[in-house]
């Protein structure tokens, strides 16, 4: 395998851990909230699942075997309350735009582009459920100058 | 995983270099031309979008946020219009400063300030024409992605997910689900 092919292995499997992750969290984040939030949470939740199986299906069409999806994740808050909740479904989406990052800077244009609509969608879905936004949703302050 | 903001260095660089191999050997000795075209255009795209949204924005403060609307939706959208006003300014500087040009290249090429189109009155109509001009920037910035070296695609694909999340509070200024 070229260097090259190498480097979009590790960023699609980074960002597939992160879609994993969203996927799981958000059966977690549905179960505490319900009407329109919960249709709401229904509705991310597949996106990432659709992210998921998309980044599935590009692992394998490049010969590498997709890492497979934890039984359960340790959440990064404690959810017991639909306020909790609310800021997991924020806190995921922030990970998921920051896990998107590698494949952004992929050589392969396809990868690219995939993984740039994919960091915008997350960055929409925690200003839905924030209310705020943030000026450079995925990228860590050490990037910036 | 971020790239390495090589940038700087590397317009710098391929400046330097095109000046000094000018004066040598002959042809060959040049090499290939510097690659100064596409990503400096690309920055520079972004960088005149970004000037526009802020001057965009900045036109608002002139002369307020008005309308037959209620006092309440008045200050709801001026505190998500400050904000949002806010970020394309540090969007802007963070592409300017990655955009590193030999002096008499950048004196060579004055910018105009951007003049932005006019606004329609009222309020609503107001945050509907920026949240048009939002998602257009950031549909603009997501196709100049791909090719980017990679610490400038990041900065790109950042930049264009925030404008895209402008739009959620320019749609609904009170907020949250």
């Amino acid at each position: 395998m070229s260097a090259r092919a190498a480097k979009d292995i590790v960023a699609l499997q980074a960002a597939l851990a992160a879609e994993q992750a969203a996927s799981y969290g958000y059966g977690i984040i549905g179960s505490h909230l319900d009407g329109r939030r919960f249709t709401a949470a229904a509705a991310d939740c597949l996106a990432h699942e659709r992210a998921r199986d998309s980044l599935t299906a590009m692992l394998t069409a490049r010969g590498a075997q997709p890492r497979p999806a934890a039984a359960a994740y340790r959440l990064p808050i404690a959810v017991r309350t639909s306020e909790a909740a609310l800021s997991l479904a924020v806190t995921l989406e922030r990970r998921v735009a920051a896990a998107y990052l590698g494949l952004v800077a992929v050589p392969d244009r396809a990868l690219q582009r995939f993984a740039a609509q994919n960091m915008r969608e997350s960055a929409v879905r925690a200003a839905r459920w924030s209310g705020k936004t943030e000026p450079f949703p995925g990228l860590p302050s050490s990037s910036l100058r | 995983m971020v790239a390495e903001p090589t940038r700087r260095l590397a317009l710098a660089a391929a400046a330097a270099g095109s000046l000094t191999l000018a004066g040598c050997t002959g042809f060959r000795a040049l090499g290939p031309v510097p690659k100064l075209g596409a990503d400096v255009a690309a920055l520079e795209r972004a960088i005149a979008g970004e000037e526009l949204m802020v001057a965009r924005y900045a036109v608002l403060f002139g002369f307020g946020v008005t309308g037959k609307h209620s006092a309440h939706l008045v200050e709801q959208a001026l505190a998500v219009v400050t904000a949002i006003h806010a970020e394309h300014q540090a969007h802007l500087a963070q592409l300017r400063s990655r955009l590193v040009l030999p002096p008499r290249l950048a004196t060579a090429r004055p910018r105009p300030s951007p003049t932005p189109p006019s606004l329609p009155a009222g309020t609503r109509n107001l945050l509907a024409a920026l949240a048009a001009a939002e998602t257009a920037a950031s549909d603009r910035l997501i196709g100049s992605v791909p090719g980017a070296p990679p610490a400038l695609a990041q900065l790109l694909a950042s930049i264009a997910a925030a404008e895209a999340a402008h739009v959620v509070l320019l749609d609904r200024p009170k907020a949250a689900r």
